[in-house]
């Protein structure tokens, strides 16, 4: 048994150093690089005082805020747009329900940066979608690119395969006696889905919740070519930071900012959503 | 009332589809419009923004720096996610928590990309060292890993253990019950997350953003330098054959291996 144990330590090994050389290391690295003092401060390093500095500006403190609230709507829009997709889904089988998967599969691996080349296009005022609206006088140009909704709709379309995937690997392995017990009981479709599916689905949608957030608040091509410099989240702050002003420290900083929301978002959505998971 | 619904339903499918999926199947048709402006009025068909790719080298040469990349980084992923979901998946106990180190392998998915590539970018000026190829191949390696482990996680739960045990009874070496009875049977799910691995750091843009030289530039980067100067159908036409890509190994490991991301 114990040399059992040992081979499986032994087989785990590569993909933990991967993980620490890789990832580990190199994320204290850019730690400790935000520690330190810069172009643009000085003080004696080790110190907080580059967090500050973003923390205590207006303009970093809006760009911090953009962040999260995009993530924020972009989750709110995708949860029930998604849950409704994987319901429809789940009741799909054999090729239909195949296609239906490998169509979502599809736009993650083309690639958000194909796919926003698109929405350059469509959110156009004389785009295609809407130059004939606008011509035909039905709308006045929505100016969505560069507008926090333009980048919004984007993220939404972007991060949905993943909502609607997550979700409907929850909803499947719901079993379906619980279904027919339910019917069988007398209980409406409505009541089913309220006492039975909603439920059951939950860990699911908690799941789904934490990878849409943080998808949407770690992208980089939809606020970078759609929001521009009107519109910085902390992705293209970093990237201003290290490719414009070429400032490593401060672009350290913004990043562990963003680590740190992240977490602090992933424990907020696990304890508002959690306390409705029945153990 | 019950058919309503059912409409309805279909309805709504269809229009999250055309949400999911329109803004490619436009960059598609954008690459087959003559027009010259990006976006502009459809004004007949043609192939000349495809035979324009030729003419400009960097994209054909940062085209074969992307395949290199993603060929060594999903080498890297499937290698060591194999030996990990094996280890997590085996009857014999497995290490410590399965559920947490199936959680913490797969944690680079939770942090951003761009925030990878900076961190590899200072972890090599901490060091005083260029970043080089193989910092863009340590980014990438690290990012695509959970998803090979995944799939093969998945492949892993339909493998029975006990036709590993059968061959050793049957006088079989640990090493030669792997090779002919393990990984032939576990080729599927190998093949499948070496390709999804390879698709998906073939088209990552924010993973090499701070990684790239003019030696060592990505497909995603070149596309990126050329989408800030200016946008015409020639960049939609490199897109779609990313998309046409993509789409045939979808549909070749659907076909044949019948591997899929999600069960």
């Amino acid at each position: 048994m114990s040399a059992a144990r040992t081979l499986d330590w032994l087989l785990l090994l590569p993909s933990l150093l991967l993980l620490a050389l890789l990832m580990g290391l190199p994320l204290a690295a850019m730690l400790a690089t935000s520690l330190q003092p810069n172009v643009l401060l000085s003080f004696t390093g080790p110190a907080l005082d580059n967090y500050s500095y973003l923390l205590s500006r207006g303009y970093y403190l809006q760009v911090i805020w953009r962040t999260l609230r995009m993530a924020g709507e972009t989750t709110l829009f995708a949860i029930p747009l998604g849950y409704l997709a994987a319901m429809l889904l789940r009741n799909l089988s054999g090729r239909a329900g195949n296609l239906a998967i490998m169509g979502l599969t599809f736009p993650i691996l083309a690639g958000p940066l194909t796919v926003v080349l698109g929405w350059m296009a469509l959110l156009a005022d004389g785009g295609p979608f809407l130059g004939p609206l606008v011509e035909a006088g039905l709308i006045s140009p929505p100016r969505l690119l560069g507008s926090e909704a333009g980048v919004v709709i984007s993220l939404v379309q972007f991060v949905l395969p993943f909502t609607v995937l997550t979700l409907y690997t929850g909803l499947r392995q719901i079993q379906p006696q619980m279904h027919e017990a339910a019917q069988s009981l007398g209980a409406s479709g409505t009541a089913r889905f309220l006492h039975v599916t909603l439920p059951l689905s939950l860990p699911s949608v908690l799941s789904a919740t934490i990878i849409t957030f943080s998808l949407a608040a770690s992208s980089f091509i939809s606020p970078h070519y759609l929001g521009g410099a009107g519109q910085l989240t902390l992705t293209t702050l970093v990237s201003q930071f290290i490719m414009a002003t070429f400032n490593a420290e401060l672009a350290a900083a913004a990043a562990g900012l963003l680590l740190l929301l992240m977490l602090a978002s992933v424990v907020v959505i696990t304890a508002v959503i959690g306390r409705f998971v029945r153990p | 009332m019950k058919m309503f619904g059912k409409l309805a339903g279909g309805l709504y499918l269809v229009l999250l589809y055309l949400f999911v999926a329109g803004p490619l199947l436009f960059v598609i048709a954008t690459s087959f419009n003559p027009a010259t402006s990006f976006p502009a009025r459809f004004e007949g068909l043609t192939l000349s923004w495809y035979a324009a790719i030729l003419q400009r080298p960097e994209f054909l040469s940062a085209a074969g720096t992307s395949a290199l990349v993603a060929a060594l980084a999903s080498t890297v992923a499937v290698l060591v996610a194999f030996l990990a979901a094996y280890a997590l998946s085996r009857r014999s106990g497995g290490a410590g928590g399965r559920g947490a180190m199936a959680t913490l392998l797969a944690s680079p998915l939770l942090v951003p990309q761009v925030v990878i590539s900076l961190a590899i970018l200072q972890l090599a000026s901490a060091w005083g060292v260029g970043t080089g190829f193989w910092g863009l191949v340590a980014a990438h390696a690290v990012y695509v890993m959970p998803f090979a482990l995944r799939l093969i996680l998945t492949g892993l739960a339909r493998f029975d253990f006990a036709v590993e045990e059968a061959s050793r009874s049957l006088g079989g070496g640990w090493l030669a019950t792997w090779r002919e009875v393990t990984l032939p049977l576990l080729r599927p799910s190998l093949v499948a997350g070496f390709t999804f691995c390879f698709i998906l750091s073939f088209v990552n843009l924010p993973l090499s953003l701070f990684l790239t030289g003019p030696d060592t530039a990505t497909l995603p980067i070149v596309m990126f330098a050329y989408i800030e100067s200016r946008i015409d159908p020639m960049i939609a036409a490199v897109a779609s054959l990313i998309v046409l890509a993509a789409g045939t190994a979808t549909i070749l490991l659907d076909r044949f291996l019948h591997v899929r991301l999600v069960d």
